[in-house]
């Protein structure tokens, strides 16, 4: 078991590290078998771990890492339920976007450094998912960060990317601080740094610090889940090749927030009120994500909104303590969500390059296998009654529902309204693709892709329609696997159920619900042309506005922050170093130079006045010295 | 028993070398490979030192200390030629013969004129650093320190570019005001200890018997400090800095940022903090809160620069306040992480001088605005740019992280808000170094770009390659390095007793 982890590991990072310092001499086809091979094996081995498992967390020490004093930490592994899935997951959409962007990426130059980059990735996630202590986890966690950056800004000569993957980077960076925070606050609190140290250790937390140390991973998280207020960087980042936005803005990276606060679950779960902001924070989200949705034009931001929306279902999922349905939802939006970018890429470059969901024309006639697989992700997406997404939605608004405090209640209320969004966004880009008119129809052409380019789709659309298997609800007589296979987590297995009746009522009412929106969705988008719609009233149109801006917020942290920021730089440096401080003494040091310069006139070279000068000072020492003596 | 004197070939042997190439003065390629072949000597002995005394143990010296070398040298004053050897001293003599080696081998091309005088102050340069991270008479500690200052001097003052002139008095002023101050406050300190005890000495591990009133003592402790933090450089006395590294050639950048600014951080902990223990902890906040400015500060300035090195430059200051903070907080995990954060940046810092030098032998050109779009032309040069980059700002994996995070969780132990501030402090780092990334690397090249213009050299790779090699096995292997340093860190924080019972008259 210990190979096999070792091996899981390792492989995707021999990947990469091979590409890099070779991939230049390698020909294009064994890049791409390369790169894929290694993410597949890794693949293997993950199921192998899967199946070896036998419900024990244990841990393996790699090597050490290093140490100063109390300080020491190792490169270990901590493999548990959690990990199990996890690896799981990222490996198989890992493999099916390597296999995808060989395809996807068949014409661009850079294929080394892409796929080089998306092998780092692999590797860095499966550290997040295995790491067996803090630091480790950061490495894993900065690696990501780092391919991010790389990848979005794929395209570097378009300033667009690389100004796009800069700002991932910094705020999730900024996120990050709070982490690097956590680290040191772990090792003064628990005297050591590994999950399960920490995680044993809660007892001796007092409530602040416990409630300072869950919010610290609170917003390291909302920094890498692109969670509000650090949601920013996640619709730019749509800027890199839409493989890369399957895989890390949708699937994975993104995923990793949540998957640190399930890691310290134990920590957090101390506090309620941190449980209370994590539920907070995650509900706000999904209204935000959705409204945003609802009003973009390019169908990539609408997915990378929509992924901000999901993610934060899979925060109120933590916060309500519900983990196995926050891991529920997780695998189920990787699925869907993936499927959708990756079909979504094959739109766009089917119709060369285009990225507006209302130029997209009937694609339905012409490739009626997007249309389906498409279908599948926007079913599951919206929560449709028996697919994927519907029951992982569900298990968390009925968690969030039995919560006993007041708050969540309220929390609930407000999820509701807000997953009401989901279906009739999901929808609006679903129809507006696929059955409305667009005025390019007639005078398109398009790209032919390679046949074999949506092979590896039809896997995670049954999978997205299907995954609801995985964790039957007891009222569907399922067994509830996921909840089992979770219940030697920590804290995971206190799971709540609500009686037969009441779980009837709620899904049928959510179901219901989502089978209106699905309805209103297609009067306002099914057939006509909206574009061609008379414009709404002014406040419609600015409130549409408002949303497609994403609330403005980015215009908001550019002169809140980052304007600030730039001329403040400017100001020290000027103002400050160049003009006070550095004029300052070159200044003194110029007097000083006037001052020797006075002097040196002395030096005339007459005789007669060297001769007063000496007399004169002669005077003045007699004079001193009467005085001294005088006085002494 | 009689050794050979090791430490003492190892710091004079360069400056025998200087000596002994005027020999052939006029053959550049002669002054160049009897550089080189002085240099790798010298390296050779440092690493013979490290498994020397990994063999020996500490056998024989006073615990801490792996080698001490010592000589009377002017009785009558009780001036004695002490060398002493420790974990930390070993390191940063190590880190100093590498750099030294690289320093010879970027100038290979890139110096052209009066190649025997260059050379012959890269040597003497070398002997007055060894010196410095060696001696433990304070005397002798600060002829070394004056004579390091020299050479660097002419460095700058005839290899550099345009303001050159201005770079180099500028520096040279503001190191010698700092060490006037320490001449004097040393030889207060030999006074006063000579008058308590009635035996007049130099020796730091005597003087740190003495015992001071505290106004004293504060006083004392301002003007040793000063002077390093010149050094170091600290905010707000940094500002000759960014125009000495502006200015200076590649080697001398490379010398300066690698070795010279270490030598204040090193100065601090080994002479500052141990004589005058009462009034270092009176300091510590002030130091904490001048790191940390500098972090914030330093870090804000390097965003607004337009000049590539003027920007690594102002990172350097940002970089060395974290290690103060370090130094400040005092204890077993923030002193470490500042030793290897020394050498990290060291590294780290010298691979950027060294690629920016290489950049603009091949382009002219040394503004960010001129550069973009450089992966297109030289992706190699560009992968080696990114990598160093990433490293600098702190990027797991790479070597300066293992520094930061213990630099702040040890200093988080002492002072929490301190390392909080610290850590913020390291989202300026990551904002100006992704800014120098973004305007150099990506982009489109801009039309006045010539075409063509060559890739990384062997011989420049050769130059890189053992940086490289030293920033992934600091970041993912630095448990010998640690374990090296932390043996002498723990020596000195039980320092006082310890220190005062290593009277010379005690060694074998």
């Amino acid at each position: 078991m210990d190979t096999v982890l070792f091996l899981l590991l390792t492989f995707p990072l021999m990947g990469a590290l091979t590409l890099a310092l070779t991939g230049r001499g390698l020909s294009r086809r064994s890049v791409e078998i390369l790169a894929c091979t290694s993410v597949l094996s890794s693949w293997v081995l993950a199921l192998t771990a899967f199946l070896m498992y036998d419900g024990k967390a244990f841990s393996v020490t790699l090597c050490h890492w290093f140490s100063a004093g109390t300080f020491q930490v190792n490169l270990d592994l901590y493999y548990d339920a959690m990990s199990a899935v996890m690896a799981l997951m990222v490996t198989f959409v890992a493999g099916i976007v390597h296999i995808y962007s060989v395809a996807y990426m068949r014409h661009e130059e850079g294929y080394v450094r892409y796929f080089c980059f998306l092998n780092l990735f692999v590797f860095a996630m499966l550290v997040i998912t295995m790491a067996g202590n803090l630091v480790f986890l950061y490495l894993g966690w900065e690696a990501v960060g780092l391919c991010s950056y790389a990848l979005i800004g794929f395209w570097f000569p378009r300033i667009i990317a690389a100004n796009a993957g800069r700002k991932a980077f910094i705020v999730t960076r900024l996120g990050d601080v709070a982490f690097g925070i956590a680290i040191a606050l772990c090792w003064a609190h628990f005297g050591q740094l590994s999950v399960s140290g920490i995680n044993d250790g809660v007892s001796g937390l007092t409530a602040g610090t416990a409630a300072i140390l869950g919010m610290l991973f609170l917003w390291a998280a909302a920094g890498k889940s692109a969670q509000l207020p650090l949601s920013v960087w996640l619709p730019d980042a749509m800027a890199g090749p839409t493989p890369v936005s399957a895989l890390i803005h949708a699937a994975t990276m993104v995923t990793a927030g949540v998957y640190l606060l399930m890691r310290f679950f134990p920590v957090i779960q101390v506090s309620p009120f941190v449980m209370a902001a994590i539920a907070s924070v995650g509900v706000i989200t999904i209204g935000y994500g959705a409204l945003a949705a609802l009003a973009q034009t390019d169908i990539k931001r609408i997915l990378a909104f929509s992924t901000i929306s999901q993610v934060g279902y899979m925060f109120l999922a933590v916060g309500a303590g519900d983990l196995a349905g926050s891991m529920f939802h997780l695998i189920s939006h990787a699925f869907f969500k993936s499927l959708l970018f990756l079909t979504a890429g094959c739109m766009i470059q089917t119709l060369h390059e285009e990225q507006n969901i209302f130029r997209m024309g009937k694609l339905r006639q012409t490739h009626p296998q997007f249309f389906w697989l498409f279908l599948a992700g926007t079913v599951s997406l919206a929560a449709v009654p028996l697919s994927g997404g519907f029951f992982s939605k569900d298990s968390i608004l009925m968690a969030v529902y039995l919560q006993p405090h007041i708050y969540f209640k309220f929390l609930w209320l407000l999820a509701m309204l807000a997953a009401m969004l989901t279906p009739l966004y999901a929808f609006r880009l679903f129809f507006v693709v696929f059955f409305a008119e667009s005025p390019e129809d007639r005078r398109r052409t398009t790209v032919t892709l390679p046949r074999w380019m949506t092979w590896g789709l039809w896997p995670l659309a049954v999978l997205s329609i299907f995954s609801g298997l995985f964790n039957l609800p007891i009222n569907w007589h399922g067994g509830e696997w996921l909840t089992h296979f979770l219940a030697g987590v920590p804290d995971a297995g206190a799971q709540i159920h609500a009686s037969s009746r009441m779980e009837w009522i709620l899904q049928s009412c959510s179901g219901g619900t989502t089978m209106l929106m699905i309805l209103i969705a297609w009067l306002l988008y099914g057939s006509r042309q909206p574009e061609a719609q008379p414009s709404e009233t002014a406040f419609f149109h600015n409130l549409t506005q408002l949303c497609q801006n994403g609330f403005h917020l980015d215009q908001l942290y550019q002169t809140c922050i980052t304007a600030p920021f730039w001329k403040m730089a400017g100001f020290l440096w000027i103002n400050v170093d160049e003009n006070r401080l550095d004029a300052g003494l070159d200044h003194g040091a110029l007097s000083v130079l006037n001052i020797s310069e006075k002097l040196r006139q002395w030096t005339t070279g007459e005789l007669s006045q060297y001769l007063t000068m000496m007399m004169a000072g002669f005077a003045l020492m007699l004079c001193g010295l009467t005085v001294v003596w005088w006085y002494l | 028993m009689f050794s050979f004197p090791l430490l003492t070939t190892i710091v004079f042997l360069p400056l025998a070398g200087a000596l002994g190439m005027l020999i052939c003065w006029r053959n550049d390629l002669w002054c160049r490979r009897m550089t080189l072949s002085v240099m790798m000597a010298d390296l050779l002995l440092a690493i013979s030192l490290f498994t020397l005394n990994a063999h020996q143990g500490t056998a024989g010296f006073p615990s801490g200390w792996l080698r001490i070398e010592d000589f009377t040298w002017i009785p009558a004053f009780g001036i004695r030629f002490t060398l002493a050897l420790d974990g930390i001293s070993l390191m940063l003599i190590l880190l100093t013969a590498v750099l030294g080696i690289l320093a010879v081998l970027i100038s290979w091309k890139a110096v052209t004129q009066h190649v025997a005088a260059f050379h012959f102050f890269l040597l003497t340069m070398q002997t007055g650093v060894l010196g410095v991270f060696l001696s433990t008479d304070i005397l002798l500690f600060y002829l070394f320190w004056e004579a390091q200052t020299i050479p660097m001097f002419f460095l700058i003052g005839i290899w550099g570019h345009d303001r050159r002139i201005y770079a180099t008095i500028k520096f040279a002023l503001f190191t010698i005001a700092g060490s006037l101050l320490m001449l004097a406050a040393l030889l207060s300190l030999y006074l006063l200890h000579g008058r308590q005890s009635g035996h007049y000495t130099f020796s730091l591990l005597q003087l740190t018997s003495t015992t001071f009133s505290s106004p004293v003592e504060l006083l004392l402790f301002a003007a040793f400090t000063i002077a390093f933090a010149i050094k170091v450089p600290l905010v707000p006395v940094h500002t000759w800095l960014p125009d000495a590294h502006t200015e200076a050639p590649t080697a001398g950048s490379v010398i300066l940022a690698g070795i010279l600014l270490k030598t204040g951080a090193y100065a601090l902990l080994r002479f500052a903090f141990p004589l005058f223990p009462d009034a270092a902890r009176f300091f510590t906040p002030w130091l904490i809160c001048l790191g940390l400015a500098g972090v914030f500060y330093a870090g804000w300035i390097a965003l607004a620069q337009k000049d590539v090195k003027r920007l690594v430059a102002y990172s350097s200051i940002s970089h060395m306040g974290l290690i103060i903070v370090g130094l400040a907080a005092w204890n077993l995990t923030s002193l470490s992480g500042s030793l290897l954060q020394m050498i990290n940046h060291g590294v780290t810092t010298s691979a950027l001088f060294i690629l920016i030098g290489m950049l603009d032998e091949r382009l002219h050109i040394r503004q960010l605005s001129d550069m973009g779009g450089l992966w297109k032309t030289i992706p190699v040069w560009s992968a080696f740019f990114l990598f160093f980059t990433l490293a600098s700002l702190g990027l797991p994996g790479l070597n300066n992280f293992v520094g930061e995070i213990l630099i702040l969780a040890g200093t988080f132990s002492a002072w929490p808000w301190a390392a909080v501030i610290g850590f913020f402090g390291l989202l300026w780092t990551v904002v100006f170094s992704l800014r120098m990334l973004h305007e150099s690397l990506w982009g489109e090249p801009g039309t006045l770009r010539p075409p063509n213009i060559p890739d990384l050299t062997l011989r420049e790779l050769i130059i890189l390659a053992p940086l490289c090699m030293a920033v992934f096995w600091l970041g993912l292997h630095p448990g010998p390095v640690l374990d090296i340093l932390q043996n002498s860190v723990s020596g000195l924080l039980t320092h006082n007793g310890r220190l005062a019972a290593l009277a010379p008259s005690a060694l074998p």
